[in-house]
């Protein structure tokens, strides 16, 4: 298992307006699956992975990355646990506007103090897999968003890191280069062995996961397995299961 | 709600964006009211009259000086504003989108302006006002006077004069801010965060040529200006704008230089080095100009502090040994222009002594002596002195010499059979070692048939003239028998006081004054009265306007140049605060950031100042070259002192700017 997490709790606000954000969310991961967590806006999805990404911390309950409790880790181990183990994916991609689409993929493995000549190499590997490797020498203002992305994507995982956490990685892309995307993600789990919690209120993005969490009123509502159908069943499938959460389904495609 | 309320709630919430600017203003009219505030302070010190000319003088070069300095101020609250402006154009965007028009949202600003503006003044008068008491004691103690019990200083023209330039200043700044928001598009202003810089950065291969040609234009100048070769004005005109035009290149390329000289080396792929480049290469549109504007003044700053403080020191210096007498008259055989006078016996003053019939010298001296100095220029000796120098040569009797040595309480010569003795009055380092050499080397000379040697221990370094600077003048000291039928050349009256009254001064100036107007064999005297007290006034003068001058302008161009640099690596700090929040995020700690953040304040800081002190090094180097050859001072061990306490001066500004630039980065 690379992430067990058991029985979060994370509680805002004083005695009189207690709000539970996180209310009792167990679930695990395994190697090398594409998890993706989904919710209405104000469901806790986006407190579920601020949790996990060690950003924010619970109010009880126990996290287990690669068998250790981040729950339990100081500040200072905890930046050195973040860069080793995690790697992050934004909405808007989050990239530096001054350095180039290399610098920007290798600045994750120059912060690890990997060895300058093996970087290169690293970074090359990663980008021939996302197929940017002709924007490698451009600055982020020069590419397309969804090239934009990609090089989020290739920072995220070219430190080979034990998860992958993506927070609505498809939210400022158009539906082309969300599927691109998506794809580049099913081959990084494929020929990378790559593991990825991806985030997002998009059913679409949402079929390209092995795996669904549902979450409502800070509580694990429902799970969907993929398992052999087609993408097109298990979208359908999805669809059916949004309709259910209710509340602020409308903004669920 | 109105304008003014609006405004006032403006500037309590960006005070901390105000800060920075506030500190400027403060500091500036602080030290300006100061400075100008140096008439009002002898009003509490007991002054001669020559001291409280020192004031009136020190009064107005720093008056004239101000205009200057004020010059200076007034850019440095344009630039400082410019900035705050910079981040607040979002804000005005709102303002405009909700609706307000132009002319309420140019009210507001002049609303802030002005409250900022006076806050400022206020605090900066009150910091003078009490710097200036203190500052009395430096001057008094620089005068050498006392100032009996506590007096309050308070110089209304001062203040009349403080408010009336940062009032000119303010306006200028007032304007320049309304026209800024005046002319934008509305869309400019709401999008104002998100604009991206367009680089002016050269390509690298561009950025290293450039480089070296910044470094060939810097190594014409020093060149030039070891070499001394700016004699006329259009060659000086010509050395400093190449000097300018290198320094600009310099850091026009610095960081595209640094950028293609690393990128492929393995540093660059090392924590976050790549990333502290590629930000200072992103800035280089903001930053090359003030950088290079940054340097100049800094450059300026070094200089005036350093050969001011060193011309102030070195002629304290002199102060001491110069006057050995209460009194000289020197007459000499020359006239100014290097005729020689047709007659001149030895012994030409003692008949004008008696000639003058009222100068009477007993009624004023306790002790009075002359001493005939002879023509050399037969001897054949030749002593040179460091860079070439040759100075006059005399010959001077063993028993005149002892006596004006006895006049300073100085112990007498002993020459031994067929030896000479040497004096020389200046106390150059450089002098010395020549003289000792010389001396060393036995020097032997020829005169009245006789050989003559000698050593070490026969060389004196006594001043025999009384005299604004230290007497250049080399005088052999050879036994009285060998000077008969030579021609002389320079007789001076030696004079010290029964006391130290006023009244022996005016004695004896009546005296000399005769005498030297007096005619001896019908050939008219003239020649050079100085006395100790004439001597003192003048060079404290010199000292306390030079020292002040050096601190004035050295001081305001120091702390503009640092606040330059403050204002734009803060302002790009809290530009920045996104970037770093996101390397927090992908793993970079905070140790990683605050190292980033600290070489990038280090290169900002560091870069002008090093460029500085090399344009100082040689500036100093041969200012000094030309004030030891003009006065006789040497100025480089204050010039390293100056040194010193301008970096830490300029290193707290460093300090203070990498601290809250990390508070807002890191800990925000």
């Amino acid at each position: 298992m690379i992430l067990q997490a058991e029985n979060l709790e994370k509680h805002y606000g004083g005695k009189n307006n207690l709000t539970k954000a996180l209310n009792g969310v167990s679930f695990r991961v395994a190697a090398g699956e594409f998890l993706g967590v989904m919710g209405a806006s104000g469901s806790g999805k986006t407190t579920l992975l601020n949790c996990v990404s060690t950003i924010d911390s619970v109010t009880s309950g126990r996290i287990l990355i690669g068998g250790r409790d981040v729950t339990a880790m100081s500040g200072k181990t905890l930046a050195r646990f973040r860069r080793e183990t995690l790697g992050f994916i934004f909405q808007d991609f989050n990239l530096l506007d001054t350095l180039t689409g290399f610098e920007n993929i290798a600045l994750a493995l120059t912060i690890l103090r990997r060895p300058a000549q093996a970087i290169k190499g690293q970074v090359r590997d990663v980008a021939a897999v996302l197929g940017i490797t002709d924007v490698l020498p451009k600055f982020p203002y020069q590419m397309s968003g969804g090239q934009r992305q990609r090089v989020a994507a290739a920072r995220a995982i070219v430190t080979k890191p034990a998860l992958v956490l993506a927070d609505e990685p498809t939210g400022a892309l158009d539906s082309q280069a969300a599927r691109a995307l998506l794809e580049s993600f099913q081959e990084l789990v494929r020929t990378r062995g790559a593991t990825i919690l991806m985030v997002t209120h998009d059913a679409f993005s949402a079929s390209y996961c092995h795996r669904i969490l549902f979450i409502r009123d800070g509580r694990v509502f429902r799970e969907l397995a993929r398992g052999n159908e087609s993408r097109k069943v298990f979208f359908d499938q999805i669809i059916e299961v949004v309709s259910l959460l209710g509340g602020d389904g409308h903004d669920l495609r | 709600m109105t304008s003014a309320d609006l405004a006032l709630r403006n500037v309590r919430k960006s005070a901390r964006d105000y800060a920075v600017y506030f500190m400027t203003l403060t500091f500036g009219i602080c030290i300006f009211y100061v400075f100008n505030s140096l008439g009002s302070q002898q009003a509490v010190m007991d002054l001669s009259s020559a001291q409280s000319m020192t004031m009136r003088m020190l009064n107005s070069v720093v008056g004239s000086f101000s205009l200057f300095i004020s010059v200076v101020l007034c850019f440095l609250i344009i630039y400082a504003n410019g900035f705050l402006i910079k981040r607040r154009k979002k804000e005005f965007g709102v303002y405009l989108t909700l609706g307000m028009e132009r002319e309420r949202v140019s009210r507001i600003l002049i609303w802030e302006t002005v409250f900022m503006s006076l806050a400022s003044l206020v605090a900066g008068l009150l910091l003078g006002i009490a710097l200036a008491q203190g500052m009395a004691f430096v001057t008094a103690s620089l005068l050498g006077v006392k100032i009996s019990g506590f007096h309050f200083i308070f110089s209304a023209a001062a203040i009349g004069k403080t408010v009336v330039y940062f009032g000119l200043a303010f306006v200028l700044n007032l304007f320049f801010n309304v026209r800024q928001i005046g002319k934008q598009q509305l869309i400019d202003l709401i999008y104002a965060g998100r604009q991206n810089e367009t680089s002016r950065a050269p390509r690298p291969l561009l950025a290293v040529l450039f480089f070296l040609l910044a470094l060939i234009l810097l190594g014409i100048t020093y060149v030039m200006a070891a070499a001394r070769l700016f004699d006329s004005a259009l060659l000086l005109n010509f050395m400093l704008l190449v000097g300018a035009a290198g320094t600009f290149l310099f850091f026009f390329s610095l960081s595209g230089f640094l950028l293609a000289a690393v990128q492929r080396s393995k540093p660059y792929l090392r924590g976050l080095n790549m990333f502290v480049l590629r930000q200072l290469s992103s800035k280089i549109n903001t930053t090359f100009v003030s950088m290079t504007i940054v340097c100049l003044m800094l450059f300026v700053s070094i200089c005036a502090l350093s050969s001011g403080l060193g011309m102030a020191r070195g002629i304290a210096a002199e102060l001491r040994g110069s006057a050995p007498y209460d009194a000289t008259l020197i007459l000499r055989a020359e006239t100014e222009d290097g005729n020689e006078r047709p007659v001149f016996a030895p012994g030409a003053l003692d008949p004008a002594l008696t000639r003058s019939g009222g100068a009477d010298l007993t009624a004023f001296a306790a002790a009075s002596r002359t001493a005939v100095f002879y023509d050399a220029s037969d001897t054949g000796v030749v002593i040179e002195g460091p860079g070439g120098e040759k100075p006059a040569l005399y010959l001077l009797g063993l028993t005149d010499y002892n006596a004006a040595l006895a006049m300073q309480g100085a112990a007498p010569l002993v020459l031994g059979p067929d030896e000479y003795g040497v004096n020389f009055g200046s106390g150059s380092a450089g002098w010395d070692r020549a003289l000792t050499k010389y001396c060393a080397g036995g020097g032997s000379l020829t005169l009245g048939g006789r050989d003559l040697r000698t050593r070490e221990s026969l060389l004196r370094r006594q001043a025999l003239e009384v005299s604004t600077r230290r007497n250049p003048d080399l005088v052999l000291v050879v036994p009285d028998e060998l000077l008969a039928g030579r021609q002389a050349k320079k007789e001076i009256l030696f004079i010290n006081y029964s006391g130290s009254s006023l009244e022996y001064e005016r004695l004896c100036l009546a005296a000399l004054s005769e005498i030297k107007t007096a005619s001896a064999d019908g050939v008219e005297l003239s020649g050079l009265i100085e006395t100790k007290i004439q001597v003192n006034d003048y060079l404290g003068n010199t000292t306390v306007t030079i020292a002040y001058l050096a601190i004035y302008v050295g001081v305001v161009f120091l702390v503009a140049s640092a606040t330059v640099l403050a204002i734009g690596q803060l302002s790009e700090a809290s530009d920045n605060t996104h970037r770093y929040r996101l390397l927090n995020k992908i793993g970079a700690d905070e140790r990683m950031l605050s190292r980033a953040l600290f070489t990038q304040n280090l290169i900002c800081f560091g870069a002008p100042l090093l460029l500085a002190l090399a344009h100082s090094a040689v500036g100093i180097a041969v200012a000094g070259q030309i004030t030891r050859k003009i006065a006789g001072i040497d100025i480089s061990g204050t010039s390293a002192a100056a040194a010193l306490v301008m970096t830490l001066i300029y290193g707290g500004y460093f300090l203070a700017t990498y601290w809250s630039s990390r508070n807002m980065v890191v800990r925000g």
